[in-house]
């Protein structure tokens, strides 16, 4: 069709001047924030087998993902997600390396979306992977960096927000119910939906279901964890409960505590995460802009056991919230005589970065008349006499 | 966020919707009688007038922290955001239904099925292992199994005096519909004591 020619695909677009400086910026500060902290990048292959993210039980459902077939048949994507890649290469190809793992990643990854939804199928990550490290020390470091990516990119209003698998889990566990009505549960706590979590849980008359009924409800400050201790006696619960108070209290010590809260109704995928799910908002965005857990298991369909910890930023998203600084105007045009070339590259480099371009006129006159359509407030003539700047008002 | 924006359907919510913001003790004489605005200032809250798909969008991106919209809209539209409240008003329900007399579930021939909801009709035929062909109606869907254009309709029956009227008869229930407040996650998140306490005071007048 004619118009493929000039039109881009859905779920695609192009991207101007201030968006993708802004957009540098703020992965560029990112990235200094994650080598700061010793990790190290690697970039995986836009374009993955197909079995790769479905073997391991990866939540993304496979309308969402861009399939394309190999010559040979095999059935190939571009890459959905991040994590499960990094996964594969921490358990194979860097198998002799010795843990933990740091690794980071700045890339972009392609999820299918419904049409005219205002969503871009090509997706700007940036994250990290803390790989082969248990335990409470790792989570934290995870969970802090999340804070400081938003510091790093000088977001004001933010919010770091944490839940536990195992709480869940463990007052399901307690109803005795089948996996499909756990699934079932586990929605309707995801979505906030009260209506159908009662009616989920008429039939269930117990501690454990009263607490599932309080859950979307446990959201908030520090609070909200003794609240929860209040409702149950279930081991495993209070034990969940208890390791998420030990982070908020190693941040806290930290000064970081004001940017902690807290769901515990906060249950997405969680044939994927093994213990502490976090979320990260700011304001001016509709959903988070980063997201991470722990997720022990997924290492071991690649045949090793590695405890891992990470999350992922959408970059994109994190940076139409925060007010850019506005886009650098030609101000200062330079034009130059033959032979002038490396004195005119000299008064350019001298200027604030983007600011002032060479003029290619053959002559003076045609090179001010160019600058004040290009609306610059000044032209700099380079010539061997020296450098004569012509002020041009309006 | 300066003030809390809530989008409102327009329609056979409207009335039930405004009925309740009164309630609440918001002004609403500007919700009456709207003219041609769509953004409307009531006080301490913003309201937005809009069609049912658009005000499950509005809420999933953010552009409004609230919205109330009928379980049939989000059943259709999906989408994430938070589903916190049944309101209890605009009650009806999603039905299955076919020329009085028939059997809609008789023999091997490939049914087809005319709705306004696509989405309902498939995941409703997906759960009793039918294949059946769905053709998506914009109006009066009814008019589908006259014209000899469907087997059967799936839609949404309040009283089921149209179905009647037009030699229809329900053949199954699908589920209960309502109106149900909606949340945005991020803006619950961020704004939680403005929007918990909106929907404490929704819950309060409603009882």
């Amino acid at each position: 069709m004619e118009s493929y020619k000039v039109n881009t695909p859905e779920g695609t677009r192009d991207r101007f001047f201030a968006e993708c400086e802004e957009l540098r910026q703020i992965r560029g500060a990112m990235v200094g924030l994650f080598r700061q902290w010793g990790y190290r990048e690697v970039i995986t292959p836009a374009l993955e087998y197909y079995d790769l993210f479905v073997k391991v039980g990866n939540p993304l459902p496979q309308e969402k993902l861009l399939k394309l077939s190999e010559h040979s048949g095999s059935i190939l994507v571009l890459r959905p997600d991040c994590t499960t890649p990094v996964a594969r290469v921490a358990a194979t190809r860097l198998g002799d390396l010795p843990l933990p793992l740091r690794l980071y990643y700045d890339q972009t990854v392609f999820r299918a979306g419904a049409a005219n939804a205002g969503k871009s199928f090509e997706i700007a990550q940036c994250g990290i992977e803390l790989i082969g490290a248990a335990g409470l020390k790792a989570d934290v470091e995870a969970v802090c960096m999340a804070v400081n990516v938003f510091k790093a990119v000088g977001a004001r209003a933010f919010r770091i927000e944490l839940g536990h698998s195992g709480f869940f889990l463990a007052l399901a566990s307690e109803l005795g119910l089948g996996a499909e009505e756990t699934e079932r549960l586990r929605c309707c706590i995801a979505g906030k939906n009260l209506t159908l979590l009662a009616e989920q849980l008429k039939p269930c008359a117990s501690p454990a279901a009263n607490a599932l009924m309080r859950m979307p409800w446990l959201f908030g400050g520090a609070e909200i964890l003794g609240q929860a201790e209040a409702l149950t006696k279930n081991k495993a619960a209070l034990e969940a409960l208890d390791y998420l108070r030990q982070i908020y209290c190693e941040l806290d010590a930290a000064g970081l505590g004001r940017h902690i809260s807290f769901d515990l109704g906060l249950v997405q995928d969680l044939d994927y995460y093994t213990g502490i799910i976090f979320r990260g908002y700011v304001e001016g965005a509709g959903g988070s802009v980063l997201a991470g857990g722990r997720y022990d298991g997924l290492s071991r369909s690649f045949g090793r056991e590695l405890p891992s910890t990470g999350f992922a930023v959408y970059a994109e998203d994190l940076a139409a919230c925060l007010k850019g600084g506005a886009f650098q105007d030609t101000e200062v045009v330079i034009y130059y005589e033959s032979g002038c070339l490396s004195k005119a590259l000299e008064n350019l480099e001298l200027l604030p970065e983007g600011s002032a371009e060479l003029s290619h006129c053959a002559t003076e006159a045609e090179a001010l008349q160019s600058a004040r359509e290009k609306g610059a407030s000044s032209l700099l003539v380079v010539s061997k006499d020296g450098v004569r700047e012509v002020r041009l008002n309006g | 966020m300066d003030k809390l924006r809530l989008a409102i359907t327009k329609g056979r919510l409207l009335d039930s919707s405004i009925e309740m913001l009164e309630r609440m003790g918001y002004d609403c004489s500007a919700l009456k009688n709207p003219g041609r605005k769509l953004l409307l200032n009531m006080g301490g809250l913003d309201v937005v007038l809009a069609k049912a798909p658009d005000v499950v969008t509005c809420v999933e991106l953010g552009a409004c922290a609230l919205g109330i919209a009928g379980k049939d809209t989000i059943m259709e539209h999906g989408g994430s955001f938070y589903e916190v409240l049944d309101l209890g008003f605009g009650r009806c329900r999603f039905a299955l239904a076919a020329p009085r007399g028939s059997d809609f579930f008789k023999g091997y021939k490939t049914r087809r099925v005319a709705s306004k909801y696509p989405k309902v009709a498939r995941d409703y035929f997906l759960t009793k292992n039918m294949d059946v062909s769905i053709i998506k109606i914009e109006g009066s869907v009814e008019l589908a199994p006259i014209l000899g254009l469907a087997d059967g309709i799936v839609d949404i029956v309040e009283s089921g005096n149209t179905l009647k009227a037009n030699g229809l008869a329900i053949v199954e229930e699908i589920c209960p519909v309502s109106a149900r407040l909606i949340v945005n996650a991020a803006a619950l998140k961020l704004y939680k004591s403005e929007i918990v306490g909106f929907i404490d005071r929704c819950r309060e007048v409603l009882k």
